[in-house]
């Protein structure tokens, strides 16, 4: 009986607590009105907690309405809200920007990012979405402090990314991509940016070593979609919009011209090229309308489903994009697909496999800026009198006297295309066979297939001048087949409470392997699209083909030790083995160490933190390689010329290039110094960083001395000279919220000094893009070297005093009106010696502004992107302004150019001669200041939330490219590197000529999840 | 203000204007500079250079001179190394007077020279432009260059010139070391013209001199011509000239073809093929390229040939091609006349610069130097239409023309590609096969010149239109 009376005291007492007990439901969402399953819920000051099932659903109980529910995920702000008298609670998560319990990326392996000690910086994928860019360095421009991004106009085009400047002067200088672990090489073109995840970016030696003979360019890591557990959430993606191509110079049109011309011959004692110019008042030809579409359409567009179970989860996207070039024809397509599969067999064991198809095809015409020069006289097409009905269709197109190709006719001759198939697979296990250590292989394969088609039509639209008397066929396949294998074992162990440690040993291998082949014949039977086939060709065939292969064998290692998360030490080490090293230097090796000393977590800093939230300084060092090597360098080739032997000129054979069998890759070394803040609960954060790395074995194509017997034109690669580079770079963050209100502000500012230590011998002098650039030590690389243009001569009186002491005129040539080149060296001489430093291509600093507005429903992101500093060469000064050429020139040269005492300081006298070498001297006239800034991107979005049947929508215009303030008179100021093939790449940077342009575009777009 | 705010606002403000002051180096004061002017006049011409000398000096330093004339547009300055500093320069400034002044005008030329203390001197020189800056004229009478002596008939070389100059002639000297000649005039009252003929004897070896004539004028910078003349003495003629031009015309005004030098020579059997452009054509026949005389072949009062300046013309009956041959000592020739067989080169005025071979025109042009549009690429030649050859209605072997010369000529007649082409090498003779010899540069008064290739003679004609 007693122990009854116990159990109903039991019961009642339970029953009563029941009573007062409520159970509160409700769906946790993101701001996107996405549910989040695994949200944990809990009633603070209890035990009682849940998580949120695939539907981000809930159902807890509270013991009253005073109960406090506290939803906590990773990387959302934790939300906390007191019951009241509500049973349903729902609640939005806001994503946590600043969180240091973030994930990054560090090769290999992930951290927190707390925890990191080296230089990388991060960029979420839905940053980098905002923009429809083919290639999403493009959408990086501006937002990574350290990284210089010079973007490429035209479809398919891929922008130059530097990361912390240059360290090479003959290699490429791209970094190295790694996409999910994978090593891609030195190109993401392939990638569409609503892929993305993540992107990481290692800039110090510190953080890249782990790659090796590869990161000296600095490595971004990539991390695609993955699947995330709930059920299946269905995305769509479209972004479409107008490319705008505007005229970039206001041309002469055809009186006009005729007026510059005449001026031009007149002046230089020639009766006039096109006598009475009225004339041509009205008969202007407008070869821009007639072959250039103002706008061309741009599209991206992405359908993605993602969802899973603890045991598996799944990411399936299809990505589409489209850029038509601004011609008639040819453009940029990219179908790309990606499914992504991750398994959870049991807790030990998992895995996962990627599969990532690709189809890309490409083509466009290269001559948009024979629409410009070309006169404006000629017609685009022959008058009927001198058509006799027997010309093909691409014969009956006017020839233009200013030997500009008819460039309608051109266009319409076009079919120069490119197919890219690839398939991409990567897979991945992992086991842990004990608490702690993860054993994990990944596998990669990769097969591509290059098809590249082209065909010219016969065709005479001048006999002499402008004609193709047969037609010819093209085609070259390229197959590729990769493979990487990397297996990696990490034990990560806590003990004695604050020290943690984690050590990495693994091992990579990969190979390259490719062949190509190429047909070519002529005289097909006729132009017709279906004759352009290599079968249909009658003679003259042609045949070739090659195959490559290349391969790397690594180890690798990583230690990580902290100190009670206050003392950070991190220590890495790879060796590499590579087939394009010789088999005297076989095996690089690349260490690197980092420490960090987390300050804000310090005793002493606990009464700071109401303010500092993070202050962490780090310390880095580091080696790193650069094995991109050209053939040339490990092979020993046999070129062919003309020799004299025994007095008789013989075409024999000759060694253009031996392999040097000590060649060994470029190494950098590299310091970095940064420190991390983030105060007033991390609305202000960001980094300050200095770092300073060094070139060593630089690669310089040497000629051989006279006494080996080689002859002068042979080259040997050998490893010699230095250079440094230095700089600072600065992210400055703030974010905050008011209300409905809520903003961020990201700033970063870079800056990079370039300095060449030493070359292959005392005072060699490296001379760039046709002896127009020169690099020497102690400067920086691929400066501008000219003379100086010191204005014009205004009068008799200043040409006659443009004397050596003697009075023996330096230009004897000159007429007023024409540039004094300035005397440098004072030796009463023009010539060669009077060339100097005109510019630098090199920015003195790169500023990026990121801005962004949420009010409501309504979000504005507006992203700016400046270079400041640096010089360009504006090569098209001589096409616009020289009157030796017959090529169109700027509306109104009469005028702009000198004609009398007072006129302009600037533009020359229009002359036919250019007896005074005006333009044809490489001088200060064609250097301008190259600074820049540029919206990249305006983007205006509104969202609806749980309408019409969709969990989201959110609709969108945006500019990009919009606004542009620069001095610089060329194209477009973001001028890349120069041409690769003549080792050009760095020394010829900076010279802006018909580069397609970055365009302005217009864009919609309309995200849908459900 | 406190005083912590005063001393930092001061200091930054010393440093700011430290910092703001020029870099220029101090010089202590010093003596004024010196200058020393080689003439206090100078005198010039227009369009001709004259010199501004002159020897600046200062106990400290230089530091620059301007020299100025603004009514001749000269405002020049020299500025003197500092580093170290120059206590003298020796001035030599030569500046040329615009050719649109007058020759008597007068200009100061004003020398402004400053020291590194900021003293600073004036020099004023005056300028005249009635300066006479031509060397004395020697005209040529007897003999011409290249002139040849027969010895067998005449061993004597009359030597006469005429003399002219403006400020009147000082001297004129007849000199020939070879010969034994130093002859010097010294003239009184400096007259302005001044005639020379005497007559030397040569001895009857076969030679050749050098004649150096030299005349100086009585100007207050005196000037003096020299000329040499070449003369050949010889037993026998090295080469014959046809000329188809009347006595008296001036042999040396044409660029190439006048008179005609020899196609084939055996000993003194020379042989001519040539063109006669009318009926009744007049030929003689010349010892020497630049002049009638001494050595002039026609026909005496019965017909047969000598050599004689007062000769009549050898008459060609009718138009056509002759072969003609001459032996100037044994004096007897023979005209034949006759039919070219050689190829014709037809409606080159409608050829077409070609790829294809087949469908290739050819066209005739020129490349080379000298002449106006033309250059050494035979693109040039066919773009450059003005330069195309046509064919001479009135003989298919003749291609004519009309091109500008703009100084001494060379050039090749040329198709596409060289092809076919005719390189002007010496004696106007214009091959389509020539071996070693390279293009011939001719001397050529700038001009509009008549061109006549003649693809039978392979010779080129190039006469002052």
């Amino acid at each position: 009986m007693k122990y009854k009376f116990i159990g109903l005291l039991i019961a009642i007492l339970c029953s009563s607590a029941a009573f007062a007990q409520i159970t509160v439901k409700g769906t946790v969402k993101d701001k996107t009105a996405i549910p989040i399953p695994g949200v944990n819920v809990f009633v603070k000051g209890t035990q009682t907690s849940v998580s949120t099932d695939f539907d981000g659903k809930y159902a807890i109980v509270v013991p009253n309405k005073e109960a406090q529910i506290e939803f906590s995920f990773m990387g959302f702000v934790t939300q906390t809200i007191k019951v009241d008298q509500k049973t349903v609670v729902d609640v939005n998560l806001t994503e946590d920007n600043q969180t240091l319990e973030e994930v990054v990326v560090v090769g290999y392996a992930t951290v927190k990012k707390k925890d990191v000690t080296s230089s990388i910086a991060s960029v979420k994928g839905k940053d980098l979405q905002t923009m429809t860019v083919g290639n999403v360095t493009e959408s990086l421009q501006g937002k990574v402090a350290g990284v210089q991004i010079t973007g490429a106009g035209g479809p398919g085009a891929q922008p130059r990314v530097l990361i912390r400047g240059i360290s090479t002067i003959n290699l490429s200088t791209d970094p190295l991509y790694v996409v999910d672990g994978i090593p891609m090489g030195t190109s993401i073109n392939f990638l569409s940016n609503n892929e993305i995840e993540s992107m990481d970016v290692l800039k110090d030696a510190s953080a890249s070593a782990i790659y090796g003979s590869r990161a000296s360019n600095g490595v971004i890591l990539i991390t695609t979609k993955k699947g995330k557990v709930g059920k299946p959430k269905f995305t769509v993606d479209l972004s479409t919009g107008y490319q705008i191509m505007e005229k970039p110079y206001d041309m002469a049109n055809a009186e006009n011209y005729a007026t510059i011309l005449n001026n031009a011959y007149t002046n230089s004692g020639y009766s006039e090229y096109l006598p009475n110019a009225e004339q041509y008042r009205g008969k202007t030809t407008d070869w821009w309308g007639a072959g250039i579409n103002k706008a061309s359409s741009v599209t991206n567009t992405s359908v993605g489903v993602t969802g899973g179970s603890e045991k598996n989860t799944y990411a399936i996207s299809l990505n589409y994009y489209n850029s038509d070039s601004f011609y008639d024809v040819g453009g940029w397509k990219r179908v790309t697909a990606r499914i992504a599969n991750d398994f959870k067999f049991t807790d030990k064991f998992s895995a996962g496999v990627t599969l990532n198809p690709r189809y890309e095809t490409w083509g466009s015409p290269g001559n948009w800026a024979d629409f410009v020069k070309i006169d404006p006289i000629t017609p685009i097409y022959k008058p009927a009198s001198q058509l006799n009905g027997t010309e093909n269709e691409y014969s009956i197109y006017a020839r233009s006297p200013s030997y500009v190709w008819n460039p309608v006719a051109t266009v319409s001759r076009y079919d120069d295309y490119t197919d890219q198939y690839n398939l991409n697979s990567n897979g991945y296990l992992q086991y842990e066979p004990i608490k702690g250590l993860i054993i994990r292989t990944q596998g990669s394969i990769e097969v591509g297939n290059r098809v590249n088609s082209k065909f010219t039509p016969d065709f005479v639209i001048d006999a002499a001048h402008e004609k193709a008397e047969i037609n010819t066929i093209e085609r070259k396949a390229s197959t590729n087949s990769d493979w990487t294998w990397q297996t990696t074992a990490t034990y990560s162990k806590a003990f004695a409470q604050k020290h943690n440690a984690s050590f990495m040993i693994g091992s990579t291998m990969e190979e390259y392997n490719g062949n190509d082949v190429k047909g070519y014949g002529e005289g097909v039977p006729n132009n017709s699209d279906s004759m352009r086939e290599l079968n249909a060709a009658t003679k003259n065939y042609k045949s070739e083909g090659n195959s490559w292969s290349n391969s790397l064998m690594s180890y690798i290692s990583r230690f990580s030790y902290n100190y009670d998360s206050k003392y950070y030490l991190t220590t890495s080490f790879r060796r590499d083995g590579s087939s394009k090293f010789m088999s005297n230097n076989k095996w690089a090796n690349f260490p690197a160490a980092s420490v960090s000393w987390r300050i804000s977590n310090e005793d002493f800093m606990m009464s700071e933190n109401s303010i500092f939230n993070n202050l962490t300084f780090r310390a880095g060092w580091g080696k790193v390689g650069n094995q991109n090597l050209p053939a040339s360098v490990y092979q020993s080739n046999i070129g062919q010329g003309n020799y004299v032997i025994g007095g008789e000129v013989v075409d024999t054979s000759y060694p253009s290039t031996m392999a040097n069998r000590d060649i060994k890759w470029e190494t950098v070394e590299d310091i970095s110094f940064g420190l991390d803040f983030g105060l007033w609960k991390n609305k202000l954060s960001g980094s300050l960083e200095y770092y300073q790395k060094k070139t060593n074995d630089m690669l310089f194509k040497k000629q051989f001395p006279t006494y080996s017997g080689f002859p002068g034109y042979s080259t040997i690669w050998t490893n010699v000279g230095s250079m440094q580079s230095s700089g600072i770079d600065l992210l400055l963050s703030y974010k905050d919220t008011k209300g409905d209100f809520s903003y961020g502000v990201d700033v970063t500012f870079t800056t990079v000094n370039v300095e060449m230590l030493s070359l292959s011998t005392e005072g060699e002098r490296l001379y760039g893009a046709g002896n127009r650039t020169l690099t020497v030590k102690g400067e920086v690389p691929g400066y501008f070297y000219g003379y100086v243009a010191d204005g014009l001569f205004q009068n008799q009186t200043e040409l006659n005093a443009h004397t050596d002491e003697h009075g023996t005129k330096l230009q004897p040539y000159a007429k007023a009106g024409d540039i004094r080149f300035k005397d440098v060296n004072g030796d009463g001489k023009l010539d060669d010696k009077d060339r100097t430093k005109i510019g630098s291509p090199w920015a003195d600093y790169n500023v990026g502004l990121n801005l962004n507005f949420a009010y409501k429903n309504f979000d504005l992101v507006a992203n700016f992107y400046s270079s400041i500093g640096n010089d360009l060469v504006n090569q098209n000064i001589s096409d616009l302004y020289n009157g030796i050429s017959l090529t169109n020139k700027v509306s109104g040269l009469d005028q702009m150019a000198w004609h009398g005492e007072g006129t302009t300081n600037y533009v020359p006298r229009l002359s036919k001669d250019d007896n005074n070498e005006n333009y044809s001297k490489f001088s200060s006239l064609y250097v301008e200041d190259g600074s820049f800034v540029r919206m990249k991107n305006l983007q205006l979005g509104y969202s609806f939330y749980n309408k019409f049947g969709l969990d989201k929508l959110r609709i969108s215009l945006s500019g990009q490219n919009l606004w542009t303030w620069t001095k610089y008179t060329g194209i477009d100021p973001e001028v890349g590197g120069g041409d690769t093939n003549k080792d050009d790449g760095v020394k010829g940077s900076g010279f802006g000529g018909w580069n397609y342009p970055v365009l302005p575009t217009i864009l919609m777009g309309i995200n849908v999840a459900f | 203000m406190n005083k912590l705010s005063f001393l930092f606002l001061l200091t930054f403000f010393t440093i700011l204007f430290t910092g703001c002051q020029e870099n220029e180096a101090d010089f202590p004061s010093s003596d004024n500079p010196t200058v020393v002017v080689s003439t206090n006049e100078i005198y010039g011409a227009p369009n001709r250079k004259f010199e501004i000398k002159a020897t600046l000096a200062d106990d400290l330093g230089l530091k620059n001179v301007r020299i100025q004339i603004p009514e001749l547009n000269l405002d020049k300055v020299i500025n003197f190394a500092t580093d170290p500093l120059l206590t003298s320069y020796d001035l030599s400034y030569f500046f040329e007077v615009p050719a649109n002044r007058g020759a008597s005008e007068g200009f100061v030329i004003k020398l402004t020279i400053t020291d590194v203390s900021g003293n600073a001197i004036d020099q004023n020189i005056n300028l005249r432009l009635d300066g006479e800056f031509n060397a004395p004229a020697i005209s040529m009478i007897t003999p011409k260059e290249g002139a040849v002596i027969l010895l067998s008939s005449s061993n004597k070389l009359p030597v006469n010139f005429v003399v002219n100059d403006d400020s009147g002639i000082d001297y004129i000297q007849v000199k020939c070391a070879a010969l034994g000649i130093n002859e010097m005039v010294q003239l009184t009252g400096a007259p302005q013209s001044y005639t020379f003929n005497k007559t030397y004897t040569l001895p009857v070896t076969a030679a050749q001199y050098v004649l150096t004539i030299t005349a100086k004028d009585k100007f207050a910078i005196p000037n003096m011509g020299t000329l040499n003349i070449n003369i050949v003495a010889t037993n026998e003629y090295p080469a014959i000239y046809l000329c188809d031009q009347p006595k008296g015309t001036n042999l040396t005004t044409d660029a190439v073809g006048v008179p005609m030098y020899f196609h084939e020579k055996v000993g003194q059997d020379f042989e001519f093929k040539y063109y006669a452009d009318t009926d009744n054509k007049q030929i003689y026949f010349l010892g020497q390229e630049a002049d009638f005389a001494p050595h002039c072949f026609g026909l005496n009062a019965s017909g047969n040939l000598i050599d004689d300046v007062t000769s009549s013309a050898i008459v060609l009956p009718t138009k056509g091609y002759y072969k003609i041959k001459v032996n100037p000592s044994t004096l007897v020739y023979t005209v034949t006349k006759y039919t070219p067989s050689s190829k014709v080169w037809a409606d080159v005025a409608n050829g077409l610069w070609h790829d294809n071979e087949a469908l290739r025109k050819p066209f005739v042009s020129i490349a080379g130097g000298g002449i106006q549009g033309a250059n050494w690429d035979t693109w040039n030649a066919w773009i450059q239409t003005g330069l195309h050859l046509a064919n001479n209605p009135n003989n298919p072997y003749q291609l004519v023309g009309e091109y500008t010369l703009t100084g001494t000529m060379e050039g090749t007649f040329t198709g596409q590609w060289w092809s076919p082409s005719w390189r002007l090498i010496k004696n106007g003779i214009a091959t389509m096969s020539p071996g070693a010899n390279g293009n011939a540069k001719y001397p050529a008064a700038p001009g509009v010149y008549k061109v006549i290739l003649d693809t039978e003679l392979e010779r080129a004609f190039i006469t002052k239109k």
